[in-house]
């Protein structure tokens, strides 16, 4: 392997050597070695599957390895047991999932597990430390917020913050920006800038490229298990990274520079006219036309969310109509919307979407009832002939239509939710995050079959937090800010993403 | 599709298959866990009495098991949209009690009413949870009282003797030597089989109870579902009512008191998760043979029958537990 050439920082925090996993007879790490200096950015990268996630479960405790050793500074070589004595060795993980107690505040949350911080005399004391360490992170979250009323984006700031409240060593954040704003993102870079100025080793895992640039010394790629490169990151270039991660020449594909196929004919297919939802949405005004890609940007809390689901009927709007197709719909619950060819694949698949204990056949009939049981009994074998064609069609894996749905990756059980809104014949597809959490090759997969809806005359409305994938995929973008629809372009030619972000964010003024 | 299928990789995705093998290993343990404990308890009562694996007493164990078994049916469709239905004993109650008086006049007149209360009864529970979103632990513990004060209303507390002998003949008598309760509670079971396995409802009872969030944003009308489980409860627990006051030949206003618990821990046995989404209403049928073979064993071995709720309960609490420590790793 070649000697990685950062600058010089002499003491290894931790050292794993020649880590072998199997599951099942499969080799899931095939002897990798990984290292992790003090005051250093390593940034771990590979598709799910790739052998990402089995490496940081074995740092972390969750799993043995089969073989291969652990050497943490300071504590010489270690079997670690399980993610508390992780924690003791100094070993802690920023997780992509928040797992905090609802009922409790921010400070609370943060010092989770120390007792003292429950007592109503130090309250004081364990919330003015929450406000230090949250101070570069969040400055504007109140620590004695019930972490109830908090955002996707707040929550995972709290995770964050309470991670490092434990005073871990070597922090590993995995994915740490899926479900963050760009302004919060740059808040992160700038803690994590911080962390590594005061000496700590911090594992950076992301698919996302240009953070991976941004934010990391040294990069390691993974690929079937083993190392495929331990590389300075400026050493780089990113279509090499982008190769190195998928085995194959990607990066054209993703970075070629797409623009609508052919001008969208201008049938109207979806028009809001003055939607309003107290206290979330204000006089919404859009208009969406067959074949043709809408993009809303704009921060977390900006309303996106909330207006694709007044559309779907999943919340409650207050005032205003839905036009599907130049006629009036009432939307009184998801299935009028349904009924009017209205698909919503929303932003958290696990929560929203799947059904995790069924498998795939069933979670795709989900939406499709009144196709596949029209007397009440279920086509059985009607399904598993389209969902079979599907998989094919999709490349969903494993090809298997009877394997449960949450044994799925994150690309393969979004194809699940598009697929089970293609049976049902939906012509207007809400998009909410279609791409959050999963790996690049996938991700090229999912933007291809949302070019292709387009294409057959389907209209999108797509919220993205990321910009690019805005940029790239939509025809139209709008943006929204505090509720309302502040801004449409029609034509994106002049857009980048420092613009989106500036009109975002509030620092342009309305045009 | 124009893009072609990711690379072919040596090691397939590695979570999936850990995960998965994982889950299904947890899955064969809870199943086996269940099949080992019921063999231990017969091996148990056959060594320690003779009477126990006698034919006559085996048969006698389905019968006495019946009951539960056709409560335990309907419990699991509760369960499995991670509901509870506790009024399920003063449901027995009422309802006996309602068809009991009515069968003097008529027979048909008096199963129709008996039945027709039952599925009132969780018609009831149904709508409170689903429509007005109240806890379904406390609107059916709530019915658990007001069912049983109605029952014992009806008649001033008293007992109705008298049951019609061919309303007994049919809820308790004997077909080709099989009692019928026992031809009609797996009847039910198997009924309810093929609900889940084959049937929209079905399926949507295990989405619900799987991920509402979900089930709901794909159209699936939830308080429908909601209601025609509780509903399908009701009904079955009047018809439990009904084996129970032909095999006694009276109906009591307290009859099917502490039924629920005995339904509850049939579900789980049988695999029913209180975290929703799982069940199979023949795997009750087992959980039902199971904890009516633990009571007829104690009995034979001359154990108190208070102690006998002792041992249910713990048994019940065990299930459970068993039920939380497999699923919730996953």
């Amino acid at each position: 392997m070649q000697i990685p050439n950062v600058d010089p920082s002499p003491k290894l925090l931790l050292q794993l050597k020649g880590i072998v996993k199997a599951f099942a007879g499969v080799q899931a790490l095939k002897g990798v070695d990984f290292d992790l200096r003090a005051g250093e950015v390593h940034a771990l990268m590979g598709e799910n599957g790739a052998g990402k996630s089995t490496l940081m479960k074995i740092l972390f405790g969750v799993q043995p390895p089969d073989s291969g050793t652990i050497e943490i500074d300071g504590h010489g070589k270690v079997a670690i047991d399980d993610p508390r004595h992780a924690l003791a060795l100094g070993v802690g993980l920023v997780s992509q999932e928040p797992s905090l107690v609802p009922q409790l505040d921010v400070a609370q949350n943060i010092f989770l597990g120390q007792t003292d911080a429950l007592n109503v005399v130090k309250r004081a004391e364990f919330q003015a430390k929450a406000r230090e360490i949250l101070k570069p992170l969040a400055p504007r979250l109140s620590v004695t917020t019930r972490v109830s009323t908090l955002g996707m984006a707040e929550l995972q700031v709290v995770e964050i913050a309470r991670t490092l409240a434990r005073g871990a060593n070597i922090i590993g954040f995995d994915e740490p920006t899926s479900s963050l704003t760009p302004a919060e993102r740059d808040g992160l870079f700038t803690l994590i800038r911080q962390l590594k100025n005061s000496g700590k080793g911090i594992i950076y895992i992301s698919h996302r490229i240009p953070e991976v640039y941004a934010i990391s010394d040294r990069v390691t790629v993974l690929r079937d298990g083993q190392v495929v490169a331990n590389r300075a990151t400026r050493d780089v270039d990113p279509d090499e990274l982008i190769n190195l991660i998928a085995g194959r020449r990607l990066a054209e594909e993703l970075h070629r520079p797409i623009k609508p196929s052919a001008r969208p004919g201008r049938t109207e297919a979806l028009r809001l006219e003055g939607i309003s939802a107290v206290g979330k949405l204000h006089d919404i005004n859009l208009t969406v036309h067959t074949g043709e890609i809408f993009g809303l940007a704009g921060l977390v809390g900006s309303g996106r969310t909330e207006l694709v689901r007044c559309i779907f009927g999943a919340d409650r709007k207050d005032a205003g109509t839905i036009y599907v197709n130049g006629k009036p719909l009432n939307v009184q619950s998801s299935s009028d919307a349904i009924a009017a060819g209205i698909a919503l694949i929303p932003e958290d698949r696990r929560k929203q979407s799947l059904v995790p204990v069924m498998d795939v056949e069933r979670n795709f009939g989900l939406a499709n009832y009144r196709q596949y049981a029209p007397s009440g009994f279920l086509r059985l074998k009607q399904r598993r002939k389209d969902i079979e064609r599907y998989i094919e069609e999709m490349s969903i894996r494993p090809r298997r239509a009877g394997v449960r749905i949450r044994n799925l990756s994150g690309g393969n059980q979004q194809k699940v939710v598009i697929a089970r809104w293609l049976q049902s014949g939906a012509r207007i597809f809400l998009f909410d995050e279609p791409t959050r959490g999963i790996d690049v090759g996938a991700k090229f997969e999912i933007h291809e079959l949302m070019r292709r809806l387009a294409k057959d005359g389907c209209a999108l409305l797509v919220i993205s937090s990321e910009l690019p994938e805005v940029l790239a995929l939509c025809d139209r973008i709008g943006i929204m800010r505090g509720g309302r629809l502040v801004n449409t372009f029609d034509d994106c030619s002049e857009l980048n993403e420092d613009l989106l972000m500036k009109y975002a964010s509030g620092e342009v003024a309305l045009v | 599709m124009t893009s072609e299928p990711l690379p072919p990789s040596a090691a397939p995705v590695e979570t999936p298959i850990k995960a998965q093998k994982k889950g299904a290993q947890l899955e064969l343990v809870r199943r086996a866990s269940v099949l080992v404990g019921v063999a231990l308890l017969f091996i148990f009562f056959s060594v320690l009495t003779k009477s126990f694996y006698q034919p006559a007493n085996l048969l006698d164990i389905l019968l006495q098991s019946s009951i539960n078994t056709m409560i335990a049916v309907g419990m699991t469709l509760v369960v499995m949209t991670r509901g509870i239905d506790l009024s399920v004993g003063s449901v027995v109650g009422l309802s006996s009690m309602i068809a009991a008086s009515f069968l003097q006049g008529n027979m048909l007149l008096g199963t129709m009413a008996g039945m027709l209360i039952g599925v009132i009864c969780g018609l009831v529970n149904g709508v409170l949870i689903a429509k007005l979103k109240l806890p379904d632990f406390i609107v059916t513990l709530g019915m658990l009282s007001i069912y049983r004060g109605l029952a014992l209303i009806y008649t001033d507390g008293k007992p109705i003797y008298g049951i019609d002998p061919t309303f007994r003949a049919i809820f308790a008598g004997e077909v080709a030597g099989i009692p019928t309760p026992v031809l009609l509670a797996l009847a039910i079971a198997f009924l309810a089989f093929l609900l889940v396995r084959y049937t929209a409802l079905g399926e949507q009872i295990i989405a619900v109870g799987g991920n509402e969030e979900a089930a709901r944003l794909s159209g699936i009308n939830i308080d429908r579902v909601k209601i025609c489980v509780y509903a399908s409860s009701g009904l079955l627990a009047s018809l439990a009512g009904f084996v129970l006051i032909a095999r006694v030949g009276a109906a009591e206003p307290i009859g099917g008191t502490g039924f629920e618990l005995q339904a509850i821990g049939a579900a789980v046995i049988g695999g029913a998760s209180l975290f929703g989404g799982e069940g199979n209403p023949m795997g009750s049928l087992i959980g039902a043979l199971t904890l009516g073979a633990m009571q007829n064993g104690l009995t034979l071995l001359n154990v108190p029958s208070f102690w006998q709720l002792v041992a249910t309960g713990v048994v019940v609490i065990l299930a459970v537990f068993a039920d939380q420590a497999t699923r919730r790793r996953q």
